[in-house]
């Protein structure tokens, strides 16, 4: 070995050193378990719009919803059944409408969008461009690179004559499982920048088995409403909106 | 919760504990700041524990992880950038209660080490702790910073580099550091 090879080498072998010993200056603690186990799930659970402020629970069974399933926008399809590409919702989303009604004088409505995944960039490329058409805002969209077989969807709130509003919207390769009472939701005031800040319209997704939501707002009320399923997505769905004012408490799943 | 379900949770909680440690030091390293080292650590595993299912049947699921780590490091980086290249007091390094004078060059030289690491861009601090702290070929290195060896090289090469230009650490360094 060569004095200079030896050189580098013990000036590299000390860095090492150096680095071990830096590293030693870390106070360790005790690993974190449950807090990371909720980060994870809230990590699994809807992304939500974050221009508004929004509260969101992830609740239910004992991690029940950590579970998954197959290839989300594919339903209650057989899974072994080869979709043909005209029939996949690839730059036509399956679309729901979820709820609506009218609040001071103006027509409200929540839509679920669903787009199955692309399986290629050609795709991608065409779905990126249907999602600008239909509305979906840039800070939503989803990235580029992380297209190719993920189902994507978007609830958006059409309030008044304004343009869709992205409520929550995620993009995964697969579904939440959800069972029994499992339910995630979240609540958000229902105009933005309004002098209604109350978080009181709330979104949320159950099992397919759930027939009764109920929610409940500040001052002890609670509305009762029926999810239902929606287009391309094996989860049931709901939308309740509390009286003005009134900021959503909780909801759950009744049965 | 199924059987499959809570035998999978219990081997990410075991492989949490089990690797929680070693994290940390890295990330501390990445960071140069004990509570962006906990948050980096934190949100690295909440990305394992969410495609733990594939990771934990992986070959290699320490891989998966360093990838994370590296990404969330960089991700964070971009956005904010002066974090990092301005360490924080409350590090713990400069306030290192010493009590010999050999402790106190000790705590010195850490905290020169930490501070040169952090004047390192991103990238280069990545592949310098990676490369000499986790002790990664510079093929596994690439693999963690979804780059090129050519790239890992030339980072690991120019961070070294200006590491031993530091004064002090170069003195450190050619003289055979502290051990």
């Amino acid at each position: 070995m060569s004095a200079d090879r030896e050189k580098h080498d013990m000036t590299q072998t000390d860095i090492a050193l150096l680095l071990a010993d830096a590293a030693d200056e870390v106070e360790i603690g005790i690993a974190p378990v449950q807090a990371v186990i909720r980060g994870g799930r809230r990590r699994r659970a809807r992304r939500w719009a974050v221009a508004a402020a929004t509260t969101m629970v992830l609740a239910g069974s004992t991690g029940a919803t950590l579970a998954v399933t197959g290839l989300p926008g594919d339903g209650q399809q057989d899974r072994g059944t080869s979709v043909a590409a005209e029939a996949r919702h690839v730059d036509r989303p399956h679309l729901t409408e979820l709820a609506g009604g009218t609040d001071q004088g103006q027509r409200w409505r929540v839509e679920l969008s669903v787009w199955d995944a692309p399986r290629d960039k050609a795709e991608v490329t065409r779905q990126l461009e249907a999602m600008r058409r239909y509305g979906i805002d840039a800070d939503a969209l989803p990235e580029r690179s992380h297209l190719v077989g993920k189902t994507s969807h978007f609830a958006s709130l059409y309030y008044g004559d304004r343009g869709g509003r992205v409520l929550l919207f995620d993009t995964a390769q697969e579904w939440n499982r959800m069972t029994g009472k499992d339910i995630e939701f979240g609540a958000l005031p229902l105009t933005k920048g309004g002098a209604d800040r109350a978080d009181r319209l709330v979104v949320g997704q159950v099992a397919a088995t759930a027939r009764q939501v109920e929610c409940t707002w500040e001052g002890g009320t609670g509305s009762v409403v029926r999810p239902r399923a929606a287009a391309g997505s094996p989860v049931k769905w709901f939308v309740c909106l509390g009286p003005a004012g009134k900021a959503n408490k909780s909801a759950w799943v009744m049965d | 919760m199924g059987d499959g379900k809570q035998a999978r949770s219990e081997e990410f909680q075991s492989f949490m504990v089990g690797r929680w440690p070693r994290l940390m030091r890295t990330a501390f390293l990445l960071t140069g700041e004990q509570h962006a080292a906990e948050d980096l650590v934190q949100s690295t595993l909440e990305q394992v524990y969410v495609a733990w299912r594939r990771v934990g049947s992986a070959d290699d699921p320490e891989a998966y992880v360093r990838r994370v780590m590296i990404n969330l490091h960089a991700r964070k980086h971009r956005r904010r950038l002066k974090e990092f290249l301005a360490p924080r007091d409350d590090s713990g390094l400069v306030h290192e209660v010493a009590d010999t004078g050999d402790r106190i060059a000790q705590a010195d030289d850490r905290s020169a080490l930490l501070e040169a690491l952090a004047q390192l861009p991103p990238r280069q601090r990545e592949a310098v702790v990676l490369r000499y702290w986790e002790d990664l070929t510079e093929t596994q290195t690439a693999e963690a910073m979804g780059c090129s060896v050519g790239t890992v090289k030339s980072n690991a090469a120019k961070g070294i580099t200006k590491l031993r230009a530091i004064p002090g650490l170069a003195g450190m360094v050619t003289h055979g550091g502290r051990k």
